[in-house]
Parts: C-alpha cells; sequence; structure tokens
C-alpha cells in the first residue's frame, strides 16, 4: 500500500489501481462518466480531474481515472482550479446534449444530470443549434441507442472488449461527428448486452424491455438474487409502486457477479408478474373451490393425516429456509423426499450463465434432497398414497401431463398457480421469490439473499410458516405421524 | 357571564300590527327590486382568467396529447393525487402517457402540477364543480382530463403574463 494525501487526510491506497479508486473507496466524492471500476480506464470525459501535487512540482489539474499512485501525493479534490476545470469540462459535455430528461428514462438516475445539478450552470452560453442524430436507433434486440444523448464516455464500447471479450461497438467517424456504432449497423449479439445500459453514464443506452415502463424514481428497489441459474448473481429488484416487478439490475458482489449480469436474468419477470395468483382452494362437493388458508391447511392435514406412504417434491426455487421446513415436516410425515431438476438449457457461457436453471442446486443438495429430472421424479413418487408438492413453478416444472398421471395418490400443492387435476384436495398459495425473504446457495457455495420487494397476494403467507403450520396441524406433538 | 337585558318595546311595537306591516312593506318593496341572488347552478359565476379550478390536461392542436409523462407533477403534487404511467409512441416526442390518472378527491387545486410542468401540459382550468355519486367516479383519467387548448386558453395566457420566465415559443404553441 502506497501513502497519499486526499483533501488533507492520509490514506493508505492500492498503487495497482488508479487515484480515482482510492478516493472513492476513502468515501471522497470526484465525478466519474468514462470511469468504471470494471472497466479498463481511458480518461476520454475528463470529469474526474484534480489537483495533484507531487514533490517540489507546482500543482498540476490531473485526470484521476488516469493517474497511478504515487508515493507522498497530494490530492485536493475541492480546489477551485479542480472545480473550474470539471465546470468547463461539463459545459463541453453539455454542449450537445439535448434537454430530454422529462422523457428520458436514465433520469433520476443519470450521472450527467446529478453532476450538472450540483455544479453546472443554468444556462447555456452557446446559440448554436444543437447536434441532431439519431433518437432512435435500434441495437438488437436489447438495447435503443439515442445518438444525441451520447456523450461518447466509450464504457459500452470497453464492456464488450473488456469483459466479454467480444468486441461488437466502435465510436465511429471523427470529432463532432463521433457516434456510437456497431460495424455495418449490425444487431448486437449476446446474452449481455442489457449492462451496457447499466453502465451507460447518460440515458443514450436504453432497454427495450424497460424504455418508458416507469419514472425511475418511483420504483422500489430491492435487494434479490436472480432466480435463472446456479449463480445467482445479486441484483436488485426494482418494483413500480409496490406492484409490476420491471426491471431486474445486477448488484455489484465481487465473488458472485461483480457489476455484470446476463439479459435472460435481467428480464426474467415474466413469472414474478404472473397475473391469477393462487391464495388457497380445497376440493369440495363441487370440486376445487376457493377457501380461507385455515380451511385449505386443515383439509391438508386431513389427506395426510394417518398415511404412511408419502412423497414431498420440492421446487427447485425453494429457499434454504422453505427448504429446511419442508425437511421437517417430510420427518414428521415420514416421506421421501426430492425436488425437480430441471434440464440444463444451452445458455451456458464461460462468463456468468451456468446454464443450469436451478438456482438452489446447492443449497438443496446441501439439505439432503437429491436432484431428479421430473420423468424420474415421476418415478420415484410412483407408489405413494399422498404426494406434496412444495414450491414456487413445482407444478410447472414437474408437468399437468405427470400430475394427471398421478391417479392414485392424492395430491397437495403448494404452489403460485392453482392445479385442476382430479387428484388434486387442496391448492395453497405461495409468495415468488422476490416476494419472500430467505437465501439460496449459489454453484460455488455462495448465500444469495432474497429480501421481500414487494408484498405477497392478499391471503398469501410465507411457505415455510404454511409448512409448520401443517405439520403441527398433522401430527401435533411432532411425532412422526 | 354577561346578563344580556332585552330591550324595552315602544307603545308601537307592543301594538304589534304596525310592526307587522312595517316588516310587509320590506317584503313587498324587495319583490318588485332586481334579486341580488343567482340561480346556481343554473347561471353560472362569471369566471376570470385568474380563477384556478381543477387540473386538466391540453390537447394541442393538432390532437395530440402535450404531456409526454415525465412525472415533474405527480412528484409536485403534495396531496398524492397524481398517477402516471408511460409509454412509447410514434411522434418525435418518443414519449406519451398510457394512464394519467388525478383523484380528485386527493387534489387540493394548489396548482403545483401547473407549475412543475415542463412542457406547458397541465393547466388549471376554470370547472370548478366536484360533485358525484362514488368515490372511483371521481379518480379521473385520461379521458375525463383532456381538453382541447382553445378550452384553456384563458388561463394558459395568464399563466404566461405571470411568469415571464416563459417564453413565448412554448413546446405547446
Amino acid at each position: 500500500m502506497t501513502k497519499i494525501t486526499v483533501n488533507g487526510r492520509e490514506i493508505d491506497a492500492d498503487p495497482k489501481k488508479p487515484l480515482i479508486a482510492a478516493c472513492h473507496e476513502h468515501g471522497v466524492e470526484v465525478p466519474m462518466y468514462c470511469y468504471h471500476p470494471g472497466l479498463r480506464p481511458v480518461g476520454s470525459c475528463r470529469i474526474c480531474q484534480v489537483e495533484v501535487k507531487q514533490g517540489d512540482t507546482p500543482a498540476r489539474v490531473v485526470a484521476a481515472c488516469r493517474t497511478p499512485i504515487a508515493e507522498g501525493m497530494v490530492v485536493n479534490t475541492e480546489s477551485p482550479k479542480a472545480h473550474d476545470v470539471r465546470r468547463e469540462c461539463l459545459e463541453f459535455l453539455l454542449k450537445n446534449h439535448p434537454l430530454d430528461c422529462p422523457i428520458c428514462d436514465k433520469a433520476g438516475e443519470c450521472d450527467l444530470q446529478d453532476y450538472s445539478f450540483a455544479e453546472g450552470q443554468t444556462k447555456g452560453r452557446t446559440h448554436e443549434p444543437r447536434r441532431k442524430l439519431e433518437k432512435r436507433k435500434s441495437l438488437g434486440d436489447v438495447i435503443v441507442l439515442d445518438e444525441e444523448r451520447c456523450i461518447l464516455c466509450s464504457r459500452c464500447v470497453r464492456f464488450f472488449e473488456d469483459v466479454t471479450k467480444q468486441p461488437q461497438l466502435t465510436v465511429s467517424d471523427l470529432g463532432s461527428r463521433s457516434v456510437i456504432a456497431t460495424f455495418m449497423d449490425k444487431p448486437l449479439k449476446g446474452n449481455y448486452q442489457g449492462n451496457i445500459a447499466d453502465i451507460c453514464p447518460v440515458g443514450a443506452l436504453t432497454l427495450k424491455r424497460f424504455r418508458f415502463q416507469a419514472r425511475v424514481w418511483n420504483l422500489n428497489k430491492h435487494l434479490s438474487t436472480c432466480a435463472e441459474c446456479s449463480r445467482g448473481c445479486s441484483v436488485t429488484a426494482e418494483v413500480l409502486r409496490g406492484g409490476e416487478t420491471k426491471r431486474f439490475r445486477p448488484r455489484f458482489n465481487p465473488k458472485v457477479n461483480q457489476w455484470w449480469m446476463c439479459d435472460t436474468g435481467r428480464f426474467a419477470f415474466e413469472h414474478v408478474n404472473a397475473a391469477d395468483r393462487l391464495v388457497a382452494t380445497r376440493r369440495g362437493a363441487e370440486g376445487l373451490a376457493a377457501c380461507d388458508l385455515d380451511e385449505a391447511l386443515d383439509g391438508a392435514a386431513k389427506s395426510l393425516r394417518g398415511k404412511s406412504n408419502v412423497a414431498l417434491v420440492l421446487s427447485p426455487f425453494a429457499t434454504n429456509e422453505e427448504a429446511a421446513a419442508a425437511k421437517a415436516l417430510a420427518s414428521t410425515l415420514g416421506a421421501k423426499t426430492c425436488f425437480v431438476s430441471p434440464t440444463p438449457n444451452a445458455l451456458k457461457d464461460d462468463f456468468l450463465h451456468t446454464g443450469d436453471p436451478c438456482p438452489n442446486r446447492r443449497g438443496l443438495t446441501d439439505l439432503g434432497f437429491a436432484g431428479l429430472a421430473a420423468d424420474d421424479a415421476a418415478k420415484a413418487i410412483g407408489g405413494a398414497s399422498v404426494v406434496v408438492f412444495v414450491g414456487e413453478r413445482v407444478l410447472e416444472l414437474f408437468g399437468a401431463e405427470r400430475l394427471a398421471a398421478l391417479a392414485n395418490a392424492r395430491v397437495v400443492v403448494f404452489d403460485t398457480h392453482a392445479a385442476n387435476a382430479p387428484a388434486v384436495d387442496v391448492c395453497i398459495g405461495v409468495p415468488v421469490h422476490v416476494e419472500k425473504n430467505g437465501h439460496w446457495t449459489n454453484v460455488d457455495g455462495h448465500l444469495g439473499r432474497l429480501t421481500i420487494a414487494r408484498s405477497a397476494p392478499r391471503g398469501v403467507r410465507a411457505l415455510e410458516e404454511n409448512l409448520t403450520r401443517l405439520g403441527q396441524l398433522v401430527s401435533p406433538t411432532g411425532a412422526k405421524a | 357571564m354577561v346578563i344580556v337585558r332585552r330591550k324595552e318595546l315602544s307603545l308601537s311595537e307592543r301594538l304589534y300590527l304596525p310592526e307587522i306591516v312595517r316588516g310587509l312593506s320590506i317584503t313587498f318593496r324587495k319583490l318588485f327590486e332586481k334579486p341580488i341572488t343567482r340561480q346556481y347552478p343554473e347561471e353560472p359565476l362569471p369566471k376570470n382568467e385568474v380563477t384556478r379550478g381543477q387540473p386538466r390536461l391540453v390537447v394541442k392542436d393538432d390532437g395530440n396529447i402535450a404531456c409526454v409523462s415525465c412525472g415533474m407533477c405527480e412528484v409536485a403534487c403534495p396531496a398524492y393525487a397524481i398517477t402516471i404511467d408511460g409509454g412509447e409512441t410514434d411522434r418525435p416526442i418518443e414519449r406519451e402517457p398510457k394512464k394519467f390518472e388525478i383523484d380528485m378527491l386527493r387534489c387540493i387545486l394548489c396548482g403545483f402540477c401547473e407549475e412543475a410542468c415542463p412542457k406547458d401540459a397541465i393547466f388549471m382550468s376554470d370547472e370548478l364543480e366536484l360533485a358525484d355519486y362514488s368515490r372511483a367516479s371521481l379518480i379521473y383519467d385520461l379521458q375525463k382530463l383532456k381538453r382541447p387548448k382553445s378550452a384553456l386558453q384563458k388561463r394558459i395566457d395568464y399563466v404566461y403574463r405571470l411568469n415571464n420566465r416563459w417564453r413565448k415559443s412554448s413546446s405547446t404553441s
């Protein structure tokens, strides 16, 4: 570590990182547009300029992202000279930036907006018309480029060069005509395109799926974990006014996903936003009919009480907490257990996606559940008199036709959506993964945390609670039934 | 405690009839004078440009709504009466409201939305009456809020005169 002085405070800085990283690590704010901790610094936006004095030479203003740490450096980020230089840089960046904030999706989380609000001038000094460029240039299925808003920081260019190692974008043309472009306007490829919309410091790159969907200050942001593969990337689930999940964004986690996530996970909100959520249904004289939760649990307990040959099939999306509750219930019932293991998909790559669409395989296996493909699971529970399906999407993954084939068994279901097979006695609703607290263990053994981003539909209780309650109803003493 | 002593009545007052005649004479005199009351609501009050009634959305002369659903009025609203969901449009402005709701039961007619709007899309109209049979029907949606620009022109001109920071060449003109 190297000792440097920043704003009169002596700090230990990592000499392998640029000066701006040391400032940020020690809580000194330096604005940045082109610098990103996950990308190689280029120093193109010049907004991170700070005053540095080294040895006996007079103080100079340098770009903090391109300045290596040196012993005895005296840095002043707040000197009048540094402020002046940054303000002038900002003026040039804003020279051609359109006044799009009212319609721009980035407004509210835009670095350019924030810093010009803090430092910039309220009036432009130029009268020339601004650059007129293409406002809606499609770059493939995921990204739309607004050329006018672009400040040519080249973060997106470097993302494809440095992170996915598949260079696709470049800064084409020269001078004031420079724009971000792909070769021959070909669409972008790959499963990581969405990241460039995240790292874009302005609203130039926006997601087609999120375009104009919500103002970012209306989104409630809660930490969560991606459900799409066993990597379990740390994400933020962003929920519009406590209702619909509008986007997942990667959350920095140095051990799992760094700053990135794949597009499959980013856009995986079809299931979490699905309508017609199940609360509770119970088989009565006229087939399955809605009832309240206590009645449904009573019905489930009646189906299970005194039965010896019980099987419990767990969802691969069950959290460790839910799996533990399911295990306790299984031991009360004397049930054999397994979890439905979805077949690996072709999305596996050498960056983040593991190709295994089971976010908690490691956690469930550690708890003693065996992962079986749907067919094997159906075989394993073949002779059971009662089958309990537990967890979100378990029936979808088990398959409706396999459920219909369970003619000789009675079925109790804990799932997000009701099943209507003749064998089903009781269906009880469960929260989806953005509606519950819990943990998933990812493929490398790291725990991914889930928090409640929005409340579950009225009447739906946490799965652990329902399983524990069911266990108590079946066997009040806790002994094996 | 205050003791209020009644005035002693005079002889003519005590006689009762002269006072009745005096009173009725006033009644009959007023019967032939011009009335000072107004037959509201058939006869509405005259409204001037300063009237700050309920907020309404401007529909420009080309038939498009001026609102771009930026959410500034939603943020400015102190009563949380406004809810906006945006969406994409093929017009050059790219964005327009898909849902724009003002809960008129929450609206306090403060005019902050008018002040916050960067696109001159929402103005306080001269509509004042607000009565209905259900709460749900008082949550006004886009269809209930849209007004042609000409209907709001008086207020728009007034606001422009009031704020010289607003230039003549606005986005809605």
